[in-house]
């Protein structure tokens, strides 16, 4: 590094510490009103004791269909980079973590290990992804969470060379990515049928009914979630996984 | 609350200078989600000043957090997971044209078959 460049980089640096310091250290009281009536009513508005899930799937539906959104075009760009990418220099290099242990000549402390505990460890993984999943609306957790947890129980089966799933191949995960994405969008239409208005709590009275919606909701997003993650994951590990 | 707050803005200024300085972009892009994580806990611990118990809702609880801000974060994370996926991506393309991470290396290389 030169002595301009360093001269820059210490003159942008001061800039931002003079305007990033106060924002961060200033001290001002945390309005309480939001909380104080989302404690006495998101409950009964939403059927959802999670607050969290009460608020990004029954008061802001809105924001959280424009999040899996953004996720989705994420994954389309992440994905049409990698795969012309594939196409031609697939043959040419193979993937780490894919070689044989015999092949793995310059990194002798490399073991088995992974693939075995990865392979042993990725069912129970997904089970427990599917459990913060169905549970996100009564429990900490969600669709969003799930979904995660399950991308990294796919990466996890990926890896491992014991137990051959079909979960890994990244086709079947596009298939489930756009089932749950159409599926998403056809279950926020039902209030179509109920005068509240687009994205609204079409029962304010917690029912069965309102509850439900949210456990649909947060299926669809965390298998969305989770496979589009997966998916782009796979692709970097070496794309196509087909067992 | 003072100790909370300047160590975030420690991790917020090391993010800030590894993306700035860094010629790795490997290493632009952990400074990059240092950034995202320092803004993240920002927000948890600025919703935790009015409470202590966490946002879900039963008998027991008095005093919840704020849920706002956390579930303003959710989307943040995902965002983040997603800037951080689309720019490894590049990063792996760049690395397969030029045969190079450093970023000047990649400049002169991009420059020279230009010419």
């Amino acid at each position: 590094m030169n002595k301009r460049s360093f001269f820059k980089i210490f003159i942008t640096t001061f800039i931002v510490f003079f305007i990033i310091l106060p924002i961060i250290i200033s001290n001002t009281s945390w309005p309480t009103l939001a909380r104080d009536y989302l404690f006495e009513m998101a409950l009964d508005e939403t059927g959802a004791a999670n607050t969290v899930s009460s608020i990004y799937l029954g008061y802001r539906l809105l924001d959280t269909l424009g999040e899996t959104l953004v996720l989705f075009v994420a994954i389309i760009g992440t994905m049409s980079i990698l795969s012309n990418l594939h196409k031609q220099s697939l043959q040419s290099i193979e993937t780490y973590s894919k070689l044989p242990l015999e092949k793995r000549a310059k990194n002798s402390l490399r073991t088995n290990l992974v693939e075995v505990v990865a392979s042993k460890l990725g069912p129970i993984i997904l089970l427990f992804g599917l459990y913060v999943m169905l549970y996100g609306h009564i429990s900490p957790g969600g669709g969003f969470q799930g979904g995660v947890i399950l991308a990294s129980a796919i990466v996890f089966l990926a890896l491992g060379t014991e137990v051959k799933s079909k979960l890994t191949n990244t086709n079947v995960l596009f298939k489930i990515e756009s089932f749950s994405f159409i599926s998403l969008i056809l279950v926020t239409t039902y209030v179509v049928f109920f005068p509240n208005g687009f994205f609204s709590n079409i029962d304010t009275n917690n029912t069965f009914i309102s509850a439900s919606i949210i456990i649909i909701l947060n299926i669809m997003i965390g298998l969305k979630v989770g496979t589009s993650l997966a998916s782009v994951i796979i692709a970097m590990m070496g794309g196509q996984n087909d067992h | 609350m003072i100790i909370e707050r300047v160590l975030i803005f420690f991790i917020f200024i090391t993010g800030f200078i590894g993306l700035i300085s860094m010629k790795n972009i490997i290493k632009k892009i952990i400074g990059l989600n240092l950034l995202t994580s320092s803004v993240v806990l920002l927000f948890i611990l600025e919703a935790s000043r009015i409470g202590d118990e966490a946002p879900i809702i039963d008998n027991k609880v008095q005093n919840i957090v704020d849920p706002i801000p956390q579930a303003l974060m959710l989307t943040a994370i995902v965002i983040g997971v997603c800037v951080t996926a689309l720019s490894l991506a590049m990063a792996v393309r760049l690395y397969k044209t030029t045969g190079s991470l450093d970023i000047e290396i990649i400049k002169q290389r991009l420059e020279d078959d230009c010419e």
